[in-house]
């Protein structure tokens, strides 16, 4: 096989030239095809990855721990304990990477001018800091500074529509552990921008704050936690559902389905780009490879006539097309290679910003190509051309011998 | 000695749509190890026709016929393509080099098939194309050949591998006389220094000079076959 491959190669390799417009055709066919798959697969890739991150470093993180019917009904009613005992080791371990604790209830907040809804949080300010980005999206003002701190940090868009500002006070209502309505006022220490959902929804404060206004001693709403970049995420689930059975115990999978959607579903979106795609190369490819067999019907006869069996003559032509749609391969990756190199600081949608954040992905994309995608597609675009070009490598292998024969 | 070639009450008809064109009506021929023979006869009186079969390219409508002492008639594809290899070296009209590999690749190519080691294959290759006289032009392609340098090629290559017989039709058709006269020349001087057979189907009267063994043909029969003493070449 190997000496086989050694004689024929070079040949293939000199016959591929002997129509250096048509192998052209067909090199910058599959160029464009592989190219056209791997831009869908980045962009793709850049758009979940980007989904993701805009929610589950928003607040989601990579889990949560509720009490079990907090996410059918997120009231103070259906709070928790803090971790403790075999929970609190299984948080520490090294697999989790960070957690945080958090109240979090339904609450409704009031400036001078207006009322609106919105989600009321206490949160561990240094902790959040590590788990979520909204910390570092404070752009008016500051963010909180610790358990204790009593001021408040809301979305800009919502102080707009509060008609109010930073160092003015508002109130939040909420209802308390007895049943009452809590109400406390609180000063706005600072402005965060980013998504506009969250910005309308999100109001945050000190952990210790919110759990002395809805009186809840030390109880909690949520945990939320991040794991670390070995480890395996449905590991650490099970590994927590172990050790607080009595709690609920959910993966981002769970919480954030429209980013995992978006994630599951980006595979079948490529299959089916790339499906498209290889039907038209291998039109293209058949086409020409056919056409190139036909030239040489008496060539393929005379081979057969001087020794060589068809099973040799397919392996020459089948060579012959791996080639060809190897470089075009080749060429299309070095393409996307070059196509990326624009976009390495990011691929800004400003421009349709709204429209992006519908599809729950962040302003910002950043295209990166994947090694194990770029080397997969092009091997599965490199086999599906091989596949296609057997028709034509058939055809010559069926070449009578008696052509030989024939007159000029 | 014994017969190279065999041919036992070999027909072919070839049917072309409703008609049946008859191009063989009965051959009966021994060609014997080391012979100079060649096939003559007008247009059309089948001597294309029964190289092609003898190469096992075509099988015939009846008839057996064996090449080397193998029965070739029901042989299998693929060793047939291995016969050729082994046991029959071809020499075309014309335009039957690879286009792509030079004067020595082609030559060199039939041998790596046979999975001649290299150093053999290289010696092998550097011999015959000394023997047909075309020393340094082993790299040319043959579209940088003449017609006369291309059959010497074809016959270069069909010498390779030691084959049982050479089976030529009409090498000489598409040449000039000088050219014509040499490439003959040639093969009467392969045939005697090395003992290959040759059966050569020719209307060309200079290389019937040369031949040990005049076989006519005239509608898909021989009409005369006669051993004469073969004009020493020049
Ligand atoms: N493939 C074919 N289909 C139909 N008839 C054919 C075919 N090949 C040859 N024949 C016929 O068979 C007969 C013998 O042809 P063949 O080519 O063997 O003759 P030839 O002696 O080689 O002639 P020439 O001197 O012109 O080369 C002719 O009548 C020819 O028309
Ligand atoms: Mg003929």
């Amino acid at each position: 096989m190997m000496s086989r491959f050694m004689l024929l190669a070079p040949v293939a390799w000199r016959n591929l030239w002997r129509n250096p417009r048509r192998t052209l055709i067909t090199l910058l066919v599959v160029a464009i095809g592989v190219w056209s798959i791997l831009v869908f697969d980045v962009i793709l890739n850049a758009w979940v990855t980007s989904s993701r991150e805009a929610s589950l470093r928003l607040l989601t993180g990579e889990g949560q721990i509720h009490a079990t019917s907090y996410l059918d009904d997120p009231n103070v009613a259906h709070r928790m304990s803090e971790p403790e005992g075999r929970l609190l080791r299984a948080l520490n371990s090294p697999v989790v990477s960070a957690w945080v604790r958090r109240v979090r209830v339904p609450a409704v907040i009031q400036s001078e001018y207006r009322t609106r809804a919105v989600t009321f949080l206490g949160v561990e300010p240094p902790g959040e800091r590590i788990v979520s980005d909204l910390p570092s999206q404070v752009v008016v003002g500051h963010y909180l500074r610790d358990s204790d701190d009593i001021g408040i940090v809301i979305g800009r868009d919502l102080a707009e529509k509060l008609k109010t500002r930073l160092g003015k006070r508002v109130i939040v209502m909420a209802q308390a552990a007895d049943g009452h309505l809590a109400e406390r006022s609180f000063t706005i220490a600072g402005l965060f921008d980013g998504s506009q959902a969250a910005q309308d929804e999100f109001v945050f404060t000190g952990l210790h704050t919110a759990q002395s206004a809805l009186g809840i001693g030390h109880d909690i709403s949520e945990i939320s936690f991040d794991t670390a970049p070995a480890a395996s995420l449905n590991d650490i689930v099970s590994a927590l559902k172990h050790a607080a059975p009595s709690r609920g115990i959910e993966p981002w999978t769970a919480l954030s389905p429209l980013a995992y959607a978006m994630e599951s579903f980006s595979q079948s979106y490529i299959a089916m780009w790339l499906a498209i795609m290889f039907v038209l190369m291998a039109i293209g490819i058949i086409n020409t490879q056919l056409m190139a067999v036909f030239e040489r019907t008496r060539e393929f006869g005379l081979l057969q006539a001087l020794g060589m069996r068809p099973g040799m003559i397919l392996f020459q032509v089948t060579l012959e097309s791996a080639l060809l749609v190897g470089i075009g391969v080749l060429v299309g990756v070095l393409l996307m290679l070059i196509t990326l190199v624009p976009f390495r600081h990011g691929l800004d949608l400003g421009f349709l910003a709204a429209g992006a954040e519908m599809f729950g992905a962040g302003r910002v994309l950043y295209p990166h190509l994947d090694p194990g995608d770029a080397v997969r597609y092009s091997l599965i675009v490199w086999a599906l051309g091989i596949g296609a070009a057997l028709w034509p490598a058939r055809m010559a292998a069926k070449a009578d011998p008696i052509v030989a024969m024939a007159e000029s | 000695m014994g017969a190279i070639i065999r041919c036992r009450g070999v027909e072919k008809i070839y049917r072309q749509g409703a008609v049946d064109v008859p191009a063989l009506r009965g051959i009966d021929l021994d060609i014997e190890s080391g012979d100079f023979a060649t096939l003559a006869g007008p247009s059309g009186s089948g001597k294309t026709t029964l190289l092609s079969l003898i190469g096992g390219l075509d099988r015939p409508t009846a008839g057996e016929i064996s090449v080397d002492g193998e029965p070739i008639v029901k042989m299998e594809k693929n060793r047939l393509a291995d016969l050729r290899l082994h046991k029959i070296g071809f020499v075309f009209q014309a335009y039957s080099l690879i286009p792509v590999l030079s004067a020595a690749e082609n030559v060199e190519f039939i041998l790596r098939l046979l999975d001649l080691p290299m150093h053999e294959r290289e010696a092998r290759c550097k011999e015959v194309l000394r023997e047909v006289g075309l020393e340094g032009l082993e790299k040319r392609r043959p579209s940088r050949l003449s017609g006369g340098q291309q059959q010497r090629v074809a016959v270069a290559r069909a010498l390779g591998p030691k084959p049982a017989i050479v089976l030529a039709d009409e090498p000489t058709a598409n040449l000039d006389s000088k050219n014509a006269e040499e490439l003959i020349a040639l093969m009467a001087h392969l045939n005697a220094t090395s003992g290959i057979t040759f059966l050569i189907a020719t209307h060309d009267s200079r290389v019937m000079a040369h031949s040990r063994r005049r076989i006519e043909m005239m509608d898909g029969k021989i009409t005369a076959d006669e051993r004469q003493d073969a004009t020493v070449a020049a």
